[in-house]
């Protein structure tokens, strides 16, 4: 939680955003309650990430309205709060007949149908679920705010499109209290009902819906050894010694981070050791300990040796072609935990709590870290592909020749065009890409569903597969085409970090280039919009001999003759149509 | 620590309604102030409370309209 007192978050939200020129994130709430004082708390957590967010709000009591006017914001937030959705419903609704209650639970069903669809095209909704705790805490039985509540939420879920995300309420509402969470006095004076630390909890709690959109989803989970994974240092106490079973007191508590650490693996998050420790001892515990619930096949990454943990972890992220601040990792000790912090600022760190059965649910409360927005079977196949991009940077040493090692791998690309069954993977993708990624724009699934269904945009994504396995669906170009005046424009162009390096990238844009020239288009324009971690990519078109029209600190514009063009034509990677 | 009490209330006002803590005088209100509406009059409340670990009751926070009485009622619960 937020450890700011509000007049602080005040001041440092405003430096913050005078420090800012990333472009302006737009987040809209709409409420039926005064919740101004969320807007410097919620842009202070997220400018503290980079982004620059901006928080407005529409008009008191109007949120089917406001619904419609917000589809072009990032982010539209839904404050519907139960009991003013009629003027002091919290003590008249026990005296309204069956009749009466079935009318306004069917006038808040037809405004919720039209919130959800007007927020079906927004970029992420956010909606509230309803919530009677707020009268009703300290009812023995379930009363007529209950029932409605659960009926609301009932219908919510059963209708919610894939865009719009809900918020439990009451999970805000337990972490603060009932009675720190509600200011009445300003609810029957101003119809305000929540204080500043319920805001606090409510911010932290969407801030990883908002920073998976933006692509800030955390991948790594890298875990210290000794004392982390298991209690005990392996290289002092021994093999027989380390404590990680189940029917031990602290084991128990080592078994259950283990079990976390499986589950979180299941979903795609990378699993990495980082420890100090010798790298022989280490894979023993790996293979063959009858309480590791962690084995090799979970490991992806695994830098246990004597070198200092900011080289390590340099390591992991370099290998793992993945940014260091897409890295969390776990330690104990106050030496290692404060030496990361200090260097690698952008890698997240923990620290097992002194308190050891406090492990746990630190462990639990950091896991909005890694929440994704789109969660997709991709993200399962995802673990192995890591894998093999591992095994590749090994076998990469053994050829002198890149082109005879890219030979030797049968690479095999399969390109899709406007293919809707891939869409959440083409969505996620625009939202995770972040290094080879030339426009760096965020789009959602709606958003990827209108490129496809206009006429004047096609959308290309590719799998590739090679000897060592299938990498999935790892690239997204998005053109958009004007045929009257017979140019196109690379909207969007990236590649998953898990594949670059083999001049995919090359055979991906040839394709692109050629069905573009095929309808008809004689110019293409292209852009590079430089971000903080899209370098790499800089000089792209350059070497694609695309033309440099202009240039500034933080866009290169591009033209391309299609007449002229020739493509590259990498003979070793057998492109296919998917469809 | 009457001054600091009062220099921590300035700091809050400050952070409030965004401007520098020596533009606020013993008569400043929302009169003198641009920005003191009645969202940031409350922001300021509950942010003065957070500050001292203190509570206003209706009454007060209705007559807490400049900065002297703004003083005067939060150094009598300190």
């Amino acid at each position: 939680m937020i450890e700011l007192k509000y007049s602080k978050i005040l001041q440092e939200n405003k430096k913050l955003g005078n420090n800012l020129t990333s472009s302006s994130y737009a987040v809209r709430v709409s409420s039926n309650i005064i919740v101004h004082q969320i807007k410097e708390i919620l842009e202070y957590l997220l400018r503290a990430e980079g982004i620059n967010a901006n928080v407005a709000f529409g008009d008191y009591d109007n949120i089917v309205q406001d619904s419609q006017r917000y589809k072009d914001a990032n982010t539209v937030i839904i404050f519907w709060e139960l009991c003013n959705i009629i003027d002091g419903l919290q003590y008249k609704i026990e005296l309204l007949n069956d009749d009466e209650r079935d009318k306004i639970l069917e006038k808040i069903k037809t405004e919720i149908n039209l919130v959800l669809k007007n927020l079906e095209k927004a970029s992420l909704g956010l909606i509230n679920k309803f919530t009677s705790l707020a009268f009703s805490y300290s009812s023995m039985r379930k009363n007529c705010l209950d029932e409605l509540a659960s009926q609301l939420n009932n219908y919510l879920e059963e209708n919610i499109p894939s865009s719009v995300k809900l918020v439990d309420l009451e999970k805000v509402i337990a972490n603060v209290g009932v009675s720190n969470s509600l200011d009445l006095r300003y609810y029957y004076s101003s119809k305000a009902l929540y204080t500043i630390d319920f805001f606090k909890f409510y911010a932290e709690y969407v801030k990883p819906f908002i920073m998976s959109a933006n692509g800030k989803a955390k991948k790594a989970l890298i875990f210290d050894c000794d004392n982390t994974l298991w209690k005990g240092i392996l290289g002092e106490d021994g093999f027989d010694n380390i404590e990680m079973s189940a029917s031990t007191k602290d084991g128990a508590i080592f078994a259950e981070i283990q079990s976390m650490t499986l589950s979180l693996n299941g979903q795609g998050i990378l699993i990495g050791l980082c420890s100090k420790n010798n790298p022989g001892d280490v894979d023993e515990v790996l293979a063959s300990h009858p309480d590791m619930q962690l084995r090799n096949e979970h490991i992806t990454i695994n830098k246990s040796n004597w070198s200092n943990k900011v080289t390590n972890l340099k390591k992991i992220a370099k290998e793992l072609n993945i940014g260091l601040d897409s890295l969390v990792f776990v330690d104990d000790s106050s030496f290692e935990v404060n030496l990361i912090k200090e260097h690698l600022p952008e890698v997240t760190v923990l620290q097992v709590p002194k308190r050891l059965y406090k492990y746990p649910n630190m462990l639990r409360e950091n896991l909005g870290h890694f929440y994704n927005l789109s969660f997709t079977s991709e993200d399962r196949k995802k673990i192995e592909m890591y894998k093999q991009q591992v095994k590749r940077e090994t076998v990469k040493k053994e050829f002198t020749d890149i082109e005879d090692y890219l030979s030797s791998l049968d690479l095999k690309m399969t390109i899709f065009e406007n293919e809707k069954s891939i869409i959440p993977r083409m969505s996620q993708m625009s939202q995770k890409t972040n290094q080879f990624n030339l426009t760096t724009k965020r789009y959602t699934e709606s958003d990827i569903r209108k490129f496809i269904d206009n006429p004047n945009s096609d959308v290309y994504a590719f799998s590739l597969a090679d000897k060592l396995g299938d990498s999935g669906v790892t690239g997204l170009s998005i053109v958009t085409t004007n045929g009257s005046t017979g140019t196109a424009e690379i909207d969007t162009l990236l590649v998953s970090c898990r594949v670059i390096g083999r001049k995919i990238e090359y055979a991906f844009l040839d394709y692109v280039l050629r069905k573009t020239k095929e309808i008809g288009i004689d110019e293409i324009k292209a852009k590079y919009i430089t971000t903080r971690k899209n370098e790499q990519v800089k000089e792209f078109y350059d070497k694609y001999s695309f033309e440099l029209i202009n240039e500034s600190d933080t866009l290169r514009n591009y033209t391309l003759d299609l007449s002229q063009y020739d493509a590259n034509r990498i003979d070793y990677i057998e492109v296919v149509n998917g469809k | 620590m009457a001054n600091k009490v009062a220099e921590r209330i300035k700091i809050v006002m400050s952070a409030v309604f965004e401007i520098p803590v020596k533009q606020i005088k013993d008569d400043s209100s929302p009169d003198t102030i641009d920005t003191w509406d009645s969202l940031k009059h409350m922001n300021m409340v509950v942010a003065l409370e957070e500050e001292f670990q203190i509570e206003f009751t209706d009454d007060e926070i209705n007559k807490m309209l400049n900065y002297s009485s703004i003083k005067n009622n939060t150094s009598g619960k300190i």
